[in-house]
């Protein structure tokens, strides 16, 4: 087996094993804060008795332990219980509403990628000098506020008082598009509808703008950073002396190293908007399942809690995986130790 | 006894003269918390209400603008005790085609007391339900109960066949009775019909076309509830013209400034009240006299202000008691109830607890942020008569719990409670009765034989002005019991645009009395 398959194979074991830990720790968390779900679920009005139907149906009348092989008994079958909150099964929710927040997180980890690593070599490449540091205050700005600020202000402006962009939602009510993937744009171009495709695209950029901001800023510092740490280096030094040019110096010999480094962080704050997706979710009215994950905590459905945390998990570790694999491809240091191995 | 009611049956008959032909335009949109559940045997809260009084009919409707019920689909009904027996309305179809008919209603019954969910307790008192001909229906009660016919208007009327011909995985033959199903669509005979729903993000209605009601002229062609939307992003679509009606829950701040921007405002009261419960269970507020001197201290005025929107709309109108203006029992709106620091210290003299000892826990609702405003005041007026203070912000999820014991619950809980039938009977019963002690409602844990026999009295007297007796002297009663602070009387306010008329919400002579009814959409109208 090749090395790479074997260390791929590997983390996924290990994945599975961490999959399993966390499920077994967010059941315990989930049911030992205070408050009765039965009892939030049925609403205000429910009497006693309704109540403790609700909690017999739902085994919360017998010892954790039990209710967890209840748990583990349904998740073989693919089976992760009914919300509460919705009052459909966890599954179906998650699968409603992860396409959403995967679209908003991915369009934002591009624009992460896209700006903050070309801003952080722009900046290590006239280090010292004006572009260097608008690029460095630019940083700092978009780090020093949370997203759900930019969200907030960034709706403000191109939203409300200049009406470019839409305030909520994901697409016009004009447009219907059947449901494939859940990814709008991806639906929409598979119907052949171009306008609401574009209409998608219209609706994504300031939600995905809003909760990339900082990730872009902490892309950019940290690939300045590993960047002038590289430049450093004498190889660049003789690089420099050979009179290679200054764009192949800095893109084959000073950005390359530098992004090994970059790569473990960037690949966890990718990982992270996920989570931090929850505020620029509820501001642009956007459906996804950040927001929902918050919902169904606020209201104690257990196992919507257990399923959204198992599928964020989930997520952290696949990008884990891949940033691991891609450092490998990177690094010729571990590539040929693979080897050897 | 038996009485027939046929007056009712002309408010109806002048409604079928004014329904015209369907002239219905453009799209309505507005937002609640979501989120929004489409099975009216599950509805529970307000976005579930806004749902099920427009899919959804049921056999009667609040009066508008007057106390009592007309007919809806029933045509009319006879009381002989504890039976009551309908005549449904001929000719009414579900959005499916089916006719409407006396197997629907039973079996609309039947599901809601199966399933034991949403507002099932309106109907524990139920003993048989049996459809004796095609369009007449005889419900039997285990006892008389006056205000039946009030619980009726939460019963909506489900298509027994589509419901049975979607079943899923259940115990018996009735499956799940239908409950996955009705969650994503919907079987009623209401004036709109379910185009899509996402709980989390919108429900899309359409209007049904046969609709057999009243339907004012330009109402909304399409609705689009909407679930979730934060007051910044709904102010701005409000003030974009993307959005037409906000929630109640939107802040005071965000309102006034929509007003400012030249936004209307629609209003529904006489349901239900601010309640600040005092529980009496625990010292020192087991002493009548500390309660008293507690009611007499809190600042009525500055409650109200807090609540200010504009100079002439506030989410409340001041309180004169127990039971809300305009119920049986209340008192005259003119009796308001102010702050008397002098009556306050002449209680407090004959409390037998010294106020020094003892640490008012002021509990406020961690989801209401309005609450935590209320908590100040009354640490200020509570201070004021010698009393310890301490705020505590409790998650709804924790105070429910919490106000199932009298030695958990706090000293003070603040709550909104609204009638859920419009009846002084679903509001005060939970609330005061001493089989009803220890919920949400009722974290006083009031034990009194008075107010027992006072509110059996209310829901047994057969005629109004026995309700009016019984009631205003539980009002007394309770005035006197001083188991609660009386805050003000609740008044939901909606931000709205201009291009939305709603004369349930604006012209109190066309109000349902009941929450969430003003929201009927066939009586909407939108401009374009």
């Amino acid at each position: 087996m090749p090395p790479l398959m074997r260390q791929i194979l590997s983390r996924v074991g290990i994945s599975l094993l961490v999959l399993w830990g966390a499920s077994m720790l967010i059941f315990v968390i989930a049911r030992v804060i205070p408050g009765d779900p039965a009892r939030v679920a049925l609403g205000p009005n429910a009497t006693a008795e309704q109540v403790e139907a609700l909690s017999q149906a739902l085994h919360l009348d017998r010892p954790i332990l039990i209710q967890y092989g209840f748990w583990l008994r349904d998740l073989v079958q693919g089976d992760l219980g009914r919300s509460l909150y919705t009052n459909r099964p966890v599954t179906q929710d998650i699968a409603e509403f992860l396409p959403a927040t995967l679209e908003l997180v991915f369009v934002a980890a591009l624009l992460m990628v896209a700006l903050g690593m070309p801003l952080g070599i722009l900046a290590a490449r006239y280090r010292g000098r004006w572009p260097d540091h608008l690029i460095r205050v630019l940083s700092l700005l978009t780090v020093s506020a949370p997203a759900f600020v930019w969200a907030v202000v960034l709706m403000l402006l191109f939203a409300y008082f200049l009406p470019i962009f839409p305030i909520a939602g994901r697409l016009s009510e004009e447009f219907a598009i059947p449901r494939v993937t859940g990814f709008l744009t991806i639906d929409s171009l598979l119907a052949g509808d171009l306008a609401a495709f574009a209409d998608a695209l219209h609706h994504i950029i300031l939600p995905a703008v809003a909760l990339s901001l900082s990730g872009i800023g902490q892309a950019a510092r940290l690939t300045r950073a590993n960047m002038i740490e590289t430049y450093d280096k004498p190889y660049i030094e003789m690089a420099q002396a050979y009179g290679f040019p200054e764009s192949r110096i800095s893109r084959t010999y000073a950005f390359r190293p530098s992004l090994i480094p970059s790569l473990t962080i960037i690949g966890l704050d990718i990982a992270a908007l996920l989570g931090n997706a929850f505020l620029v979710e509820a501001v642009f009215g956007w459906p996804g399942l950040s927001r929902y994950g918050v919902q169904v905590i606020l209201r104690k459905d257990l196992n919507a809690i257990v399923g959204t945390v198992l599928v964020i998990a989930a997520m952290f570790l696949i990008v884990n995986i891949i940033v691991d694999i891609l450092t490998v491809l990177l690094n010729p240091k571990i590539r040929h130790a693979e080897k050897r191995g | 006894m038996l009485r027939l009611l046929k007056g009712t049956a002309s408010a109806a008959a002048l409604a079928f003269l004014v329904a015209g032909p369907l002239a219905a335009q453009g799209t309505l949109r507005l937002d609640e918390v979501p989120v929004g559940e489409l099975d009216p045997a599950l509805a529970t809260d307000y976005a579930d209400s806004l749902l099920m009084f427009n899919i959804y009919d049921t056999l009667v409707l609040p009066a508008q603008g007057a106390p009592g019920h007309v007919p809806h689909l029933a045509t009319g009904w006879e009381i002989d005790g504890a039976t009551f027996t309908f005549t449904l309305r001929e000719g009414v179809t579900f959005h499916s085609g089916n006719p409407m008919t006396a197997d629907d209603v039973v079996f609309s019954i039947e599901r809601m007391q199966a399933m034991g969910q949403g507002l099932s307790f309106l109907l524990a008192s139920v003993e048989s339900v049996e459809a004796v001909d095609p369009l007449t229906v005889r419900v039997t009660l285990a006892e008389p109960y006056t205000p039946f016919i009030a619980s009726l208007v939460r019963v909506p009327i489900v298509d027994k066949a589509t419901v049975m011909a979607n079943l899923g995985e259940g115990e018996g033959e009735t499956g799940d009775w239908g409950q996955a199903y009705l969650s994503a669509n919907s079987a009623g005979t209401g004036a709109y019909r379910v185009v899509s729903h996402n709980p989390q993000e919108e429900t899309v209605m359409a209007l049904n076309p046969a609709y057999f009601g009243e339907v004012a002229d330009g109402a909304p062609a399409e609705v689009r509830l909407r679930y979730g939307l934060e007051p910044a992003t709904v102010r701005a679509m409000i003030a974009r013209g993307e959005h037409d009606i906000s929630s109640q829950w939107l802040p005071p701040e965000v309102m006034v400034a929509l007003a400012d921007e030249g936004a209307q405002f629609f209003q529904e009261s006489g349901t239900g009240a601010f309640y600040i419960k005092l529980n009496t269970q625990k010292p020192p507020l087991d002493d009548v006299n500390c309660r008293r001197a507690l009611a007499a201290a809190f600042d009525y005025t500055t409650a109200l202000a807090i609540t200010q929107i504009t100079p002439d709309v506030a989410g409340g109108i001041p309180s004169t008691g127990a039971v809300p203006v305009g119920m049986f029992g209340a008192n005259p709106a003119d009796m308001a109830l102010a702050q008397d620091m002098e009556a306050a210290q002449a209680h407090l003299a004959n409390c037998a607890h010294n106020p020094a000892d003892h640490t008012l826990e002021i509990s406020w609702i961690a989801e209401v942020a309005i609450e935590e405003r209320f908590a100040l005041l009354m640490q200020q007026n509570f201070s004021a008569l010698g009393f310890n203070t301490e705020i505590v912000r409790v998650p709804w999820v924790l105070f429910t719990e919490r106000v199932t014991s009298p030695e958990t619950t706090p000293h003070i809980s603040q709550v909104f409670v609204t009638a859920t039938t419009g009846d002084p009977d679903t509001l005060l019963f939970p609330m005061y009765h001493s089989s009803a002690a220890g919920t949400w409602q009722s974290p006083e844990f009031l034990n009194d034989p008075e107010v027992d026999a006072l509110l059996e009295a209310g829901r047994m007297a057969a005629d109004d002005a026995g309700r009016e007796a019984a009631y205003a002297a539980l009002n007394a009663r309770l005035m006197d019991l001083a188991p609660t602070i009386y805050g003000f009387d609740r008044n939901s306010v909606f931000a709205a645009s201009t291009r939305v008329t709603a004369p349930a919400m604006t012209d109190p002579a066309a109000a349902f009395g009941l929450d969430g009814m003003g929201f009927a959409f066939r009586l909407m109208s939108v401009t374009e």
